[in-house]
């Protein structure tokens, strides 16, 4: 079972902060983390592995300093990372990037299952799996929560689905997007971490990957995010003194300030 | 009680969690206050002082050592007294200057944030927080387990935590303090600039009043120490009221001295099959000079409990699962400034491991923030667990408590402070769970008592082990301050000739005994409780 894993850099969540003035997300490399929701695809396919053998590849489109995120997937299980690189990337929207990583799944050659995360935590549009899976025209199924029996030629999994769970089977090669918390990501060993910096990743630009210069980065997206707003956020703490009574009065007071406050 | 300030209240129902602290110790009071200025404390002392009553200082009553539990008379809650009045810019970074009642978890939020309500704050100040926003990550070092605890109570037991073994105590870090006497008088005490003259020491308070203090003549141990007054030839004067469990007066203003956050924090939990290997680990590591910022030890029975939480409850499912055969662990911190130095140190701990037995496959690495709270999580779960587990057995033998040594030794007595303790628990047939910091000798020993006969049994084990730790060169105390529940271990380290030198040098300061009464020492007959 050879697996391919798409990982994407995100703003440590802690940590985001908006410029003010373009009202984009600062991304200044050294708070950003793998997207938590790629670190339970990529367990589950490491976990594939150890099941079934094969190969975990990780893949992602993203600025250079991403490559660290890639070798921090080889420590945690991952064999090779391919990332592609180029400032013709830049500004695009998911159909510009799924199209851009159906090119890194090509390149990195025979797969049988590619895992998503089911969104990145700072996007939220949790269209990358399926467009991807489109570019490639094989399969997918979303919001997979469990692997439950794998074949020479399918899988069969469990979705949520309308407040229930689904079970789907899907035939190879097919694309998986997984929820988060369907298992415990593993932290790497110190011998991983000597893989991970040692391992091969492959970082190529457009011209590397054949990428179709209408089809990529701001000018292959015909959707763009226009503002971004960081939401106001106002919490306070009041000490009431006095006896029972006094405080009981207060609280009354300042709870009516509250609720004139929402209907004005 | 004349004249008694509107501030305070009687003890009701509603104060009774104000007569406990996390040592569990249950204690009794006639009235408490809750000061928000520095006036009402010297108001609340002047007042104690003139009705001869006892007066007991808390901040976040997460002590170990029970300082905080009001043996009669009022009590002091500081709790409010939380803003941070100031920053300021020094040669080499920043300082904060905090009211006593500042929590920990706050201020760590505020520091990463950066983010500080500035009302009140002077130009300088604001200067100050100007070049500290454009200047990188900067922290508190100090980091007791509990991040609840007050920057004054920390301040008041030179406060420890896992970081202690790279970064030093709380005391290193106390740059200025306000101080309001028992008299009621205040003095401003900044590091650098009142030094004793061998073992004299003159104070002069803001007031006018010239205070002489005869030191006590006895020398500390040469090991990580809480254990009663820091003493020493021509010390800083500021040294002697930081750690002194609140009795010799109540801080009212600190000064905190920031560093910067290394950019690379890396932790590894390692395995080892037995105890043995453990030590073996920690003296090859600390050999290899790495500077390493934390040693966290647990032992077999501490990993066992984890396990068995992990399996039967949902609050500790996200455990990570402990290799099957892990007789012991140790975190090691490793605080870099680059990615290839954090590397080549922990490869280095990798081979201190496979020397010592263990196996570097078999090891979790944290680099994110993310895997880092996860074995920040396992670490912290440890005690957690234990009081749960107490709290339990309490049901049926209501007056036993988790009973936690707090000793450590010079290096090259670790092996033995270990095989004595492994030794004496065989010997007492007494269950336990060993856990802390390795690093600096200083693992907290728990007995965990079934019964009232095994929590006698655990309690006379202590003052053998404290006879030993003595002979040892160690300390009593290391981390948790002495407080009322270790005065008597206090005895055995330094003998009753120095403990009268220590008492005389609080009564000098404080003629009745009413601050902190039962605090190092019994407490002395006539203050009202």
């Amino acid at each position: 079972m050879n697996c391919i894993v798409c990982i994407k850099q995100v703003p440590s969540t802690n940590e985001v902060n908006l410029d003010p003035i373009t009202k984009t997300i600062i991304r200044d490399g050294r708070q950003s983390v793998t997207n938590p929701y790629d670190t339970f695809a990529l367990e589950t396919a490491v976990q594939l592995k150890e099941r079934c053998g094969g190969t975990v590849s990780v893949l992602s489109m993203g600025i250079p300093a991403t490559e660290r995120l890639l070798r921090d997937a080889v420590s945690r299980g991952a064999d090779r990372g391919l990332l592609l690189t180029d400032r013709a990337f830049a500004g695009a929207d998911t159909l510009a990037t799924s199209y851009t990583l159906s090119l890194g799944v090509r390149r990195l050659g025979d797969f049988d299952l590619i895992l998503c995360g089911k969104m990145a935590i700072d996007g939220d549009t949790a269209q990358i799996g399926p467009e991807l899976a489109a570019h490639l025209g094989i399969p997918h199924v979303t919001d997979v929560l469990a692997i439950t029996e794998v074949g020479g030629a399918s899988v069969t999994v469990e979705t949520a689905w309308q407040g229930g769970v689904r079970q789907v089977k899907v035939a190879l090669p097919a694309l998986l997007t997984v929820q988060k918390d369907v298992n415990q990501p593993r932290m790497p060993s110190i011998a991983g971490v000597k893989r991970g910096l040692e391992a091969p990743v492959e970082v190529l630009g457009a011209e590397a990957v054949q990428a179709d210069a209408k089809r990529i980065g701001l000018t292959g997206s015909p959707t763009q995010v226009v503002r971004t707003e960081a939401p106001q956020r106002d919490s306070t703490a009041v000490y009431i003194e006095g006896d029972a009574s006094q405080q009981a009065h207060k609280l009354a007071e300042l709870i009516a300030g509250l609720t004139e406050g929402a209907r004005a | 009680m004349k004249q008694t300030p509107s501030g305070f209240r009687p003890m009701g129902e509603e104060y009774a969690a104000y007569l406990r602290d996390e040592s569990r110790t249950t204690g009794h009071a006639e009235t408490i206050s809750f000061p928000t200025t520095e006036q009402e404390i010297v108001e609340a002392v002047n007042a104690c002082r003139e009705s001869g009553s006892r007066l007991t200082v808390q901040g976040g009553r997460t002590g170990l050592a029970a300082a905080a539990v009001p043996f009669g008379g009022h009590i002091l809650n500081l709790s409010r007294m939380d803003k941070v009045l100031g920053m300021g810019q020094t040669a080499d970074g920043f300082t904060l200057t905090v009211q006593p009642g500042a929590v920990l978890s706050e201020l760590r939020k505020k520091l990463a944030a950066k983010k500080f309500d500035v009302t009140g704050w002077s130009d300088a100040s604001k200067d100050a927080l100007g070049a500290f926003m454009k200047s990188g990550v900067w922290f508190f070092p100090p980091d007791p387990t509990e991040a609840s605890a007050t920057i004054g109570g920390m301040t008041a037991c030179n406060a420890s935590g896992a970081r202690t073994h790279g970064y030093g105590p709380t005391r290193g870090y106390v740059t200025a303090l306000r101080v309001v006497l028992p008299s009621g008088e205040t003095l401003a005490l900044r590091r650098g600039q009142v030094f004793a003259a061998g073992r004299h020491l003159t104070l002069t308070t803001e007031q006018g009043t010239t205070l002489e203090l005869d030191l006590p003549t006895f020398t500390m141990p040469k090991t990580k120490n809480a254990s009663g007054y820091y003493i020493e030839d021509n010390m800083d004067a500021i040294d002697l009221f930081i750690g002194s469990d609140g009795t010799l007066g109540v801080f009212s203003q600190m000064e905190l001295r920031l560093l910067p956050m290394a950019p690379q924090v890396w932790g590894v939990t390692c395995f080892l099959p037995t105890v043995d290997d453990a030590l073996t680990f920690t003296s090859l590591v600390r050999g290899m000079k790495l500077g390493e910022v934390s040693m966290e030890y647990f032992d077999g029975n501490a990993l066992d409990i984890l396990r068995r939480q992990k399996a039967e409850k949902t609050a500790f499912a996200a455990l990570p699962t402990i290799p099957e055969t892990a007789g012991a662990a140790i975190y090691v911190e490793l605080h870099c400034q680059t990615e290839q130095e954090a590397a080549e140190k922990l490869f280095a701990v990798g081979d201190a491991l496979e020397q010592a037995g263990g196996d570097r496959e078999v090891t979790w690495v944290a680099r994110t923030e993310s895997d880092l709270d996860k074995l920040m999580f396992f670490r912290h779960a440890v005690p957690e667990s234990v009081n749960m587990m107490i709290d339990e057995r309490k049901k049926t033998a209501p007056s036993i408590t988790k009973l936690g040594s707090d000793m450590a030794v010079p290096d090259d007595r670790l092996f033995d402070v270990m095989a004595l303790y492994r030794r004496t628990l065989k010997e007492e047939a007494l269950e336990s769970a060993t856990w802390g910091h390795i690093g600096e000798n200083h693992v907290h020993v728990n007995v965990l008592p079934r019964s009232e006969a095994d929590y006698a049994r655990g309690k006379a084990l202590f003052v053998r082990w404290a006879e030993a730790v003595t002979e040892m060169g160690g300390a009593v105390s290391a981390e948790h301050g002495v407080g009322k529940l270790k005065a008597s271990f206090l005895t055995v380290m330094y003998g009753q000739a120095h403990i009268d030198e220590m008492a005389a040098l609080k009564y000098t300061l404080d003629p009745q005994g009413l601050l902190g009464a039962g605090n190092l020492f019994a407490a002395r007959e006539g203050g009202r409780s």
